[in-house]
């Protein structure tokens, strides 16, 4: 019992001293960024390291490019907005176009081709267009598959497969979206010469857009493309364009001596492509499922005439007519 | 015994023997195939006709080149990408030279990359053509597809494993391989080694007649 009085009393003097050292230690602010006490040195000056959070470069004697800077500060400020906004905005977009799409799907359901099909075939789309098509869709998705589980990977697989095989995924992931990515740009040059005939506004687009283009009823009369595949055509060429270059940025760090470039390079790419799938969702919908029978222009390159009459008329008429001259020719 | 000892062993070793016995059955069974006698006397060498059809049929020729160009052109990007990522990639030259002991200097990782995208969109074309023209849609068969389908999935593991970030990747990478190499041998894709024979018959025997198409 006395032993262990001893004991208590010697571990409260020594507790005591402590505390006494903290408190005169919390007494010794620095002065003007002087550290008092000379015990890391003569000075420790905390503006210069204000200046290194700050981002600003400092004097160096080793070579090597963004060596002087030790923190880059706008990193966090590109975490930030990467993690915040844009990955939330960016869900909400996604989330909301594919609650419009099932509502519409729900409302309007499909929409026939109202004559039936005629069985008289039109041909619409040659090969080197279904072919260049296909290929940009194919990288569209292998694309937009993996860039997505890189956005938002980290808020759901991590719980599913864990850390560790989410970075593996998300690794392999990485890996498919870098290569893919100059194909991609390559095959829009492609894709924009073979779409770009008919692809220019016209007066046509005025009624068209008046009438909503017929998705609510009515009829809106186009030529070969109509106001909507306009739009998307110059939509996807510049969001497509925009991804390519700033995905060539990011998968060639080293053509950049700028590291903030970078940064405003991933997050435009990540914006581009947040609006590219949310529209790509619509194109696919309407050209898939959608409306009957405008996925075979694609697939077969022919189209029913009566599909041709009811969606673009005025390019009907000029088929008819081509045909009138030719047979009339004979 | 660990996914990635099972498909670099037990699962290698049966996926090589199936595909070099399958390979070796289909090549003999090919030479051994009777041809029918032909009396006729030959206006030239059948031989030389052979050899000639090997390879003139290379190179896009005759009056058809518009319409073969996009097949040629597409088929040589895809099987040259395909070759020298099989060939000089550096993983793969590090598992040969593990099995055979043989090696050579391996291509840069720019080099890979470049082999791979232009391998990559080779594939890709071709099998989009098998989808888009009409004519070759209606000779296509679940084999072309599946052969197809095999030989894209075994690249795209791959691409997936070239930052060599997991064993697990490599494994999957082992095994996509493996499923390739046990269709091979009883697949159109055995094209690999039988189109020198298909090639040299046809033009043997139009050789023999003197002309060559």
């Amino acid at each position: 019992m006395i032993l262990r009085s001893i004991l208590l009393v010697v571990a409260l003097a020594f507790g005591a001293t402590a505390l006494s050292g903290l408190t005169l230690a919390a007494a010794d602010d620095p002065v003007a960024g002087q550290v008092p006490g000379q015990s890391l040195g003569s000075s420790s000056d905390a503006d210069l390291w204000r200046a290194v959070r700050a981002g600003q470069p400092q004097t160096i004697n080793i070579p090597g490019r963004e060596a002087a800077v030790l923190i880059q500060s706008e990193g966090e400020n590109w975490r930030n907005i990467r993690n915040g906004p844009i990955s939330m905005i960016g869900g909400w977009l996604l989330t909301g176009v594919i609650v419009l799409i099932c509502l519409y799907f729900a409302i309007r359901g499909r929409i026939r081709i109202e004559g039936g099909r005629s069985g008289i075939l039109i041909p619409r789309f040659t090969q080197m267009q279904r072919v260049g098509h296909w290929f940009v869709a194919a990288l569209f998705i292998l694309l937009g598959l993996t860039g997505l589980l890189l956005l938002y990977g980290r808020y759901g697989l991590p719980y599913l497969i864990g850390k560790d095989g989410f970075a593996v995924l998300a690794s392999a992931a990485l890996q498919a979206h870098n290569l893919f990515g100059p194909l991609f740009l390559a095959s829009l040059v492609v894709l924009f010469f073979t779409f770009l005939k008919g692809n220019i506004f016209s007066k046509e687009d005025i009624w068209w857009m008046a009438k909503l283009g017929g998705f609510f009823g009515g009829h809106a009369s186009s030529k070969f493309y109509n106001f909507g595949e306009k739009n998307w055509f110059w939509m996807s060429m510049s969001l497509g364009f925009l991804l390519s270059f700033s995905g060539i940025l990011l998968d060639f760090p080293g053509l950049l001596e700028d590291r903030y470039i970078q940064q405003l390079a991933h997050i435009s790419h990540a914006i581009a492509a947040i609006i590219f799938i949310s529209v790509g969702l619509g194109h696919i919908y309407l050209g898939v499922f959608g409306v009957e029978g405008a996925v075979e222009g694609m697939t077969t390159g022919s189209v029913d005439a009566n599909w041709a009459k009811e969606h673009h008329d005025l390019w009907y008429e000029e088929v008819m007519a081509e045909k009138a001259a030719k047979s009339g020719g004979k | 015994m660990t996914f990635l000892e099972l498909t670099e062993g037990p699962f290698w070793y049966v996926a090589l023997v199936v595909f070099t016995v399958g390979v070796a059955w289909n090549i003999i069974a090919i030479l051994a195939m009777r041809v029918r006698d032909d009396s006729a006397l030959p206006r030239k060498s059948p031989v030389g006709g052979g050899i000639r059809a090997i390879f003139l049929h290379m190179v896009p020729h005759g009056g058809f080149f518009s319409r073969t160009a996009y097949h040629v052109i597409v088929g040589y990007l895809f099987h040259f990408g395909l070759f020298a990522l099989l060939l000089f990639g550096s993983f793969h030259v590090a598992f040969i030279e593990k099995w055979t002991g043989l090696s050579w200097t391996p291509m840069p990782r720019w080099g890979m990359v470049i082999a791979a995208e232009i391998a990559f969109g080779g594939l890709i074309l071709m099998w989009i053509r098998r989808w888009t023209d009409p004519i070759t849609r209606q000779i296509s068969d679940r084999d072309d597809h599946i052969g197809t389908g095999l030989t894209m999935l075994a690249m795209l593991t791959g691409c997936f494993a070239m930052a060599a970030a997991s064993d697990g990747l490599r494994a999957v990478h082992m095994l996509s391989v493996e499923l390739l190499m046990l269709y091979f041998p009883f697949s159109r894709l055995m094209h690999a080694f039988t189109f020198i024979f298909s090639r040299y018959f046809m033009g043997a025997a139009y050789g023999k007649r003197g002309y060559v198409p």
